[in-house]
């Protein structure tokens, strides 16, 4: 969608002067300020011991791609509330039992859903979440070939 | 056919928009209950008011029955509380407490002054029962049928209506 403002700006200003570029220019490092702040944080210092250097960093990547299920976009790590508390516990608890990353998945998405993932299976309802974007990206194309060709 | 295609990144974007609208304006931020139709999970847990007493799954025996979530910290959970007092004096179903992250002497204190609508509560200090079922919250109220399967979950206060929209409908069958 982007791309077609873009482009449209484009077109109608002939040629791409240098305010156009500016301003283009402005709306890129906005856009790239907002998703670089949509990244989930590591805030917490929980201390939680490991033997085993392996188990610990998959303890760490689990705790940061699961999502918090009582704040509504945090992941575990970056969440203090008693809750996340208690399922870092249970994750911590599961990777020294030796259980693998997906395991501990299943485990917790058997108990409160794909939410608590932030990349979900793919599966019926979860398509659109998977491929609606590409989707998008496909009939713009298309309409962009459709303009373009009548011109 | 040209004029559509015009107008078609128009049409698309306020769909779009609209679409968007509908699904993140949605008040509850409720979860998906996965554990619909599963059997009740075993746990091994004290009771609140002994906590010498073990209890266990065999332990809720009378069924069908309800499972509540609560704890004292929790405002919503007294806001309920009086139609949990209701069912117990009114309804065959028996209710069991599960008394979730909370202080006992406050837990049994509340129970003390309010009354005691449950079996008995289990004191899930740890949450670790509340983990196996998914709870995110409190107040939230399981149901079990006479198999020991969960069929109906509620996320929040229950109230009449919520009793008779998801509730009440399992004791008629």
């Amino acid at each position: 969608m982007l791309v077609l403002l873009i482009k449209e700006y484009g077109k109608r200003s002939l040629q791409f002067t240098s305010m156009n570029k500016l301003i283009i220019f402005t709306i890129s490092i906005l856009l790239s300020v907002a998703a670089l702040s949509e990244e989930p944080s590591i805030s917490n210092i929980d201390v939680y011991p490991f033997s085993d250097p392996q188990k610990e960093e998959l303890f760490y990547s689990l705790i940061f791609e699961l999502r918090c299920p009582k704040c509504q976009s945090s992941n575990l790590s970056g969440s203090n509330s008693p809750i996340s508390n208690d399922l870092k516990r249970e994750v911590y608890e599961l990777v020294n039992e030796g259980k693998s990353a997906q395991q501990i998945e299943a485990h917790l998405i058997e108990r409160y859903g794909n939410f608590i993932v932030y990349n979900p299976p793919i599966e019926p309802a979860t398509l659109v979440l998977w491929y609606g974007p590409l989707f998008l990206l496909f009939l713009s194309l298309v309409i962009i070939f459709y303009i373009r060709r009548k011109k | 056919m040209n004029k559509i295609i015009d107008i078609a990144p128009l049409i698309i974007f306020v769909a779009l928009i609209l679409v968007l609208l509908t699904f993140l304006s949605e008040k509850e931020d409720q979860l998906e209950s996965v554990l619909i139709d599963s059997t009740f999970p075993e746990f091994s847990i004290a009771s609140l008011k002994d906590p010498k007493r073990n209890l266990s799954k065999k332990d809720i025996s009378e069924l069908p029955a309800l499972i509540n979530v609560w704890a004292t910290w929790c405002i919503a959970c007294r806001i309920e509380h009086p139609f949990l007092m209701d069912l117990k004096k009114n309804s065959v179903l028996k209710i069991y407490g599960l008394n979730y992250k909370d202080e006992r002497e406050k837990a049994l204190d509340l129970l003390k002054r309010d009354g005691d609508p449950y079996e008995f509560s289990i004191y899930d200090f740890d949450g670790r029962l509340a983990i196996d079922l998914g709870v995110y919250g409190a107040p939230e109220t399981f149901f079990i049928d006479e198999n020991g399967v969960i069929r109906e979950r509620h996320v929040g206060v229950i109230d009449k209506r919520v009793w008779e929209e998801k509730f009440a409908i399992y004791l008629d069958e």
